[in-house]
């Protein structure tokens, strides 16, 4: 992708190649897709006004994770209320997914399992193709750690899948 | 990660669920926002608007303070003059003017001393004739009532009073 951050005119072909995964990235934090995309447009706006590079994609998903922090904060008891559903898992939020069958629905559920620091990679990594230095950056960790939080969050998944299927 | 690559690719199968359609015509509106407003660093939060509203306490507080005041001002006024005789009590001058009116009026004075001092003889300006110098410490009390409500007020505070007695020839 070349470097568009400075056209204006640019942001909407950016954000339709983005925007998917990004509110995806941000549905790790929240449980409604309302708050996602809050989150989104906040993080993006931001992130446009600053004329950033969009080939730093590191910083893009840093800046949307670091809004999803600052929202959680501000609310403490809407965060309580996020780590109980996180916790308790009851089908209560709106799926991240489009399903074809059972089967996806099931691979679905368990990624809602995984601890949310191993989520975040996974999502950084499967959905929106960062590689591991752009998540090591994106989440201020060594590339090291972003692998075997990857390699863990696969393990797991395998784990409750072949349960699930 | 070989043993990874089919539940990759079970995973990449996933479609992330479509963002709604009014979401970049939410970003297009924040992006014309700031655009407009360039130099407003607001990040979408407008601030807000101040409003005025009364502290109610504070403003209890001070009215109050000021009731106080302006009867402790009047009593200032009214106090009787002090005579130049001592004495260790002196009855209160009640006033008998109760009228019906809701507030507060003088009803005792009390004058107790606890210390007298001759500090000697002192020749004052344009006299030929020494005088005694006494200095007496007192503490007064004077109490207010409001004959309607039958509340009282009373303030105690300490005085300090010098008196000067001719000498006689003899």
């Amino acid at each position: 992708m070349e470097d568009v951050a400075t056209h204006e005119e640019d942001w909407k072909s950016c954000f339709a190649e983005l925007g998917p995964g990004l509110v995806l990235f941000a549905r790790q934090f929240v449980r409604s897709i309302a708050d996602a995309e809050d989150i989104v447009q906040d993080a993006f706006v931001r992130f446009w006004r600053k004329q950033h590079s969009v080939n730093d994609r590191g910083l893009l998903y840093a800046t949307v994770r670091s809004v999803a922090l600052d929202l959680l904060r501000r609310d403490a008891r809407r965060a309580r209320r996020e780590a109980t559903a996180s916790a308790d898992m009851e089908q209560i939020t709106e799926p991240q997914f489009d399903f074809d069958d059972g089967s996806q629905r099931a691979l679905a559920a368990a990624i809602d399992l995984l601890p949310v620091e191993q989520r975040e990679v996974l999502v950084m990594k499967i959905w929106n193709e960062l590689t591991f230095a752009e998540i090591a950056s994106a989440l201020s960790i060594s590339q090291n750690t972003a692998a075997s939080r990857y390699r863990y969050a696969l393990a797991a998944l395998k784990k409750n899948f072949v349960v699930h299927e | 990660m070989n043993d990874f690559s089919e539940l990759e690719a079970e995973l990449k199968k996933l479609r992330p669920r479509p963002v709604s359609p009014d979401l970049s015509a939410r970003i297009e509106v924040s992006l014309a926002q700031e655009a407009a407003g360039r130099g407003v660093a607001t990040a979408g939060v407008l601030p807000k608007q101040r409003k005025f509203r009364p502290n109610w306490l504070a403003l209890g507080l001070g009215l109050a303070a000021a009731a106080t005041f302006l009867i402790l001002a009047r009593v200032n006024v009214d106090r009787p003059s002090k005579s130049t005789g001592l004495a260790l009590l002196t009855p209160a001058p009640i006033t008998p003017t109760a009228k019906a009116v809701d507030s507060f009026v003088p009803a005792a004075m009390t004058q107790v001393v606890y210390d007298t001092k001759d500090e000697g003889l002192h020749f004052a300006e344009g006299k030929d004739e020494p005088m005694r110098r006494l200095r007496s410490r007192k503490r007064e009390t004077v109490q207010w009532k409001n004959p309607q409500t039958g509340a009282s007020l009373r303030v105690t505070y300490p005085t300090e009073e010098v008196t000067l007695v001719p000498i006689s020839g003899q």
